[in-house]
């Protein structure tokens, strides 16, 4: 009897988990659809803002601004990790702390100091039990992070830079693909490499749209004064929102296949439970048709 | 064979299965345990039988235990009371000979030439009598080194379910123990495989004893009543063996190795008989006798101020149930405690030992000392966490760990498959030469495995190696190759 029970019991805790992973995974599926559209909003934004700055890169204009320039020497570099608050996400959380270290190794082999930042209860635990505590700790941002929100780290980020406290900023993220495809990655993205949105300035113009198109007024570097921190503060607030999405598509898939997991092992055991008490069932029958026998 | 009229004879009254009962004058009744043969050729087919008196019936019948076959018994048949119980030779002439229960040698070797003859039933040695002190046996096989430490002159079981390698690691030991050891060694089989048997006479032969150039079937003798034979026989095997390892014992003073493949065949061999003799059966159709039967074999099983019996039993599990009586009983009965786990054994894992439900009498800081004792420990708290862990790394995945339970998943997957290890006798399956890991050893390359020292090493690299050294040799092929 006692194998019996400890599986029936062993079963009806499975069954309790099952109904959470469950509901988990409906939750997320909603969640996922609202951040997908917040996200192709801001995509909209996004591919205008760079279409504009690469416009203005190709009108064979000398691009120079303060924020495009590498710095000679990394003396104060900076790891902004992005991590979910809660868990039940799968490997959401891992794979982006796994290159965040490996990062936070190399920056820390070549700069004289490295300053952590970490968004997400998920991230500050994990990175504080490996010894890289965070100096700074956000756990403000929820599943549907507002540009204000990002506006605000995005600025001080800026003056840092400008006052030379800083002099390169990293960001580990997950970067959404597709609904099917989210990869983390570590983004250089102090000093802008390029301008925004991934677009070269190399890139060969497209459908003839050509330089006659601008006229700058007052002046082009007026302009790029307000178009490049802008363009800055639009690619950080974009690793938030593909953050977000991923998140939700992580947690869905993982809580359908722990869903699954759970289907999988309370039918085995299931079938376990059946067998112990038929077995037990036939025992005592037997016991008792022997004894009968042995009356006889 | 014509009888003399100084016998005592009687006829067999009636045959049912293995036993028989005999009819013999009320005033010469054979005493129960007495032996009683039947020799005689009736419508042309021989039979040559020996029995065990086992009950009176009244008005002058005896019911016996047939120790062989039955077959072409008939009633009527002359029985011939022997007087004595089954008697065994004992002594130096017994040592690389190969007996039945009945102390015919089955090797095919001649007669033996035995100045003595011991009954098989006999008294267990007194209260006073026996030993306590207690000494750790090494045997160079981690996980039993450091989980379940042997005890000389204790006893050892390794208990199982089929085929999970139960007469593998009974072999195992006497290939490591046997061979570096000067005493004498007896083995009985009890209701396994014959060929299991001829296998491993064949083993002592070739095995040598150190380097005295002699081989280790000249200190041993074997006993076989094997799976072919009938209940009687396997019941009585155990008891015959034993009789021949008290001999050494109580007579020469060394220590004695016994090694009994498979106690569980001799309480089945009992429930075989025990409906015949008409017994009541108990839980689960087992003898209602069974503890008696286990106990008074077991309690004969002991190291005396004489010298010291250390044995080796394996145990069968029936349907991996170790909640059955008979392995349970057998259970109560030892020092160390093996138990093989069907789970482990799938997972590719030898010796398949289950750390957590194994267990050992002297694996206490008083006797193994206090470091031993700690890292034992230690290595079961993580392999038990990793356990309760494994209903949600199942469900959820690894990842949803807290960073604790991950670092400890982390080792306790290295902790369980360095407990695996090459066998010396299984080194024409792995290809492994066996590996023989001392003790100081096993407990450092655990500790350090605790400690976090060997993270790095993939965990394929700890599957079957000695010393922790090895997991990083073997490590750093595994990456040459890619």
């Amino acid at each position: 009897m006692a194998k019996a029970r400890a599986l029936d019991k062993r079963r009806k805790s499975i069954r309790n988990i099952r109904k959470i992973t469950r509901t988990m995974e409906l939750i997320a599926t909603a969640r996922f659809k609202k951040a997908m559209d917040r996200a192709h909003a801001a995509t909209a934004y996004t591919r205008r803002i760079t279409e504009l700055v690469a416009d203005l890169a190709r009108s064979g204009l000398d691009v120079q601004h303060p924020l495009l320039e590498p710095r000679a020497e990394t003396k104060r570099a900076k790891l902004l990790v992005l991590t979910s608050n809660r868990g039940l996400c799968g490997g959401y959380n891992s794979s982006v702390l796994r290159l965040a270290l490996a990062r936070h190794r190399e920056l820390g082999s070549t700069a004289d100091e490295v300053a952590v930042e970490t968004v997400g209860k998920r991230g500050i635990s994990a990175l504080t039990f490996r010894g890289v505590k965070p100096d700074t700790e956000f756990t403000h941002f929820d599943d549907r992070p507002t540009f204000e929100q990002v506006d605000v780290l995005a600025s001080r980020y800026l003056e840092e830079f400008a006052a030379g406290r800083l002099d390169r900023l990293d960001v580990a993220h997950t970067r959404f693909d597709s609904a099917s495809q989210q990869t983390a990655v570590v983004e250089t993205i102090l000093p802008l490499s390029e301008l925004a949105g991934g677009v070269t300035t190399t890139e060969p113009e497209p459908n003839g749209r050509g330089r006659s198109l601008y006229e700058f007024l007052p002046t082009a570097e007026s302009i790029l004064e307000e178009v490049v921190p802008t363009s800055f503060k639009i690619k950080l607030f974009k690793c938030f929102l593909d953050a977000a999405v991923s998140e939700q598509i992580a947690r869905m898939i993982a809580m359908k296949s722990a869903t699954e997991a759970a289907d999988e092992m309370i039918r085995s055991l299931s079938i376990s439970y059946n067998r112990a008490r038929q077995t037990q069932i036939t025992s005592e029958l037997l016991d008792l048709l022997g004894g009968v026998e042995a009356l006889k | 064979m014509a009888t003399t009229t100084e016998q005592n004879v009687g006829h067999v009254t009636q045959v049912i299965g293995s036993t028989f009962d005999a009819e013999f004058p009320e005033s010469k009744l054979p005493p129960i345990y007495n032996a009683v043969t039947i020799d005689s050729e009736q419508k042309g087919i021989q039979v040559k039988l020996t029995g065990e008196v086992q009950q009176h019936l009244g008005g002058g019948r005896v019911r016996c235990v047939a120790l062989g076959s039955t077959d072409g018994l008939i009633r009527g048949q002359e029985v011939i009371d022997t007087g004595k119980a089954v008697s065994v030779p004992v002594g130096k002439a017994t040592l690389g000979r190969v007996f039945n229960l009945l102390g015919e040698p089955i090797d095919g070797r001649g007669p033996v030439e035995a100045d003595e003859y011991w009954p098989i039933h006999r008294e267990t040695p007194e209260v006073a009598d026996l030993s306590t002190k207690t000494e750790v046996f090494e045997t160079g096989i981690k996980v039993i080194d450091l989980l379940t430490p042997f005890v000389r002159g204790g006893k050892a079981g390794l208990f199982g379910g089929a085929g999970l390698g139960k007469t593998v690691i009974l072999t195992e030991l006497i290939a490591r123990i046997a061979s570096s050891y000067g005493g004498y060694s007896v083995f009985a089989g009890v209701g396994e495989r014959t060929r299991e048997g001829t296998d491993l006479w064949l083993e002592m032969q070739d095995a040598k004893i150190g380097d005295t150039g002699r081989s280790v079937i000249d200190n041993t003798c074997m006993v076989f009543g094997q799976m072919n034979e009938p209940p009687g026989a396997r019941l009585r095997v155990a008891l015959s063996a034993l009789t021949m390892a008290e001999y050494f014992r109580d007579s020469t003073g060394t220590d004695i190795l016994l090694f009994v493949d498979n106690i569980f065949r001799f309480s089945q061999a009992g429930s075989e008989v025990s409906a015949l003799l008409g017994r009541m059966p108990s839980a689960v159709g087992y003898q209602p006798t069974l503890a008696t039967e286990m106990g008074a074999l077991q309690e004969r099983i002991a190291s005396t101020s004489k010298g010291a019996i250390t044995s080796v039993q394996a145990v069968y599990v029936p349907a991996d149930d170790p909640t059955d009586p008979a392995p349970a009983t057998a259970f109560g009965q030892l020092d160390a405690f093996i138990y093989l786990e069907r789970s482990i054994s799938e997972k590719g894992i030898y010796p398949a030992v289950d750390p957590l439900a194994s267990n050992s009498r002297v694996l206490d800081p008083n006797f193994v000392g206090d470091r031993h004792y700690a890292i034992a420990r230690r290595v079961q708290r993580t392999l038990q966490r990793y356990r309760e862990l494994q209903d949600i790394i199942a469900i959820l995945g690894v990842d949803e760990l807290s960073e604790e339970d991950k670092l400890i998943v982390h080792r306790a997957r290295r902790m369980e498959r360095f407990l695996s290890q090459p066998f010396l006798v299984a080194e024409v399956f792995t290809g492994k030469p066996g590996e023989i890991t001392p003790l100081s050893e096993t407990i450092r390359s655990f500790e350090e495995i605790a400690e976090g020292k060997w993270d790095h090493l993939p965990e394929a690299a700890f599957m079957y190696v000695g010393a922790i050294e090895q997991a990083e040799e073997q490590a750093k092929q595994m990456e040459k190759k890619g």
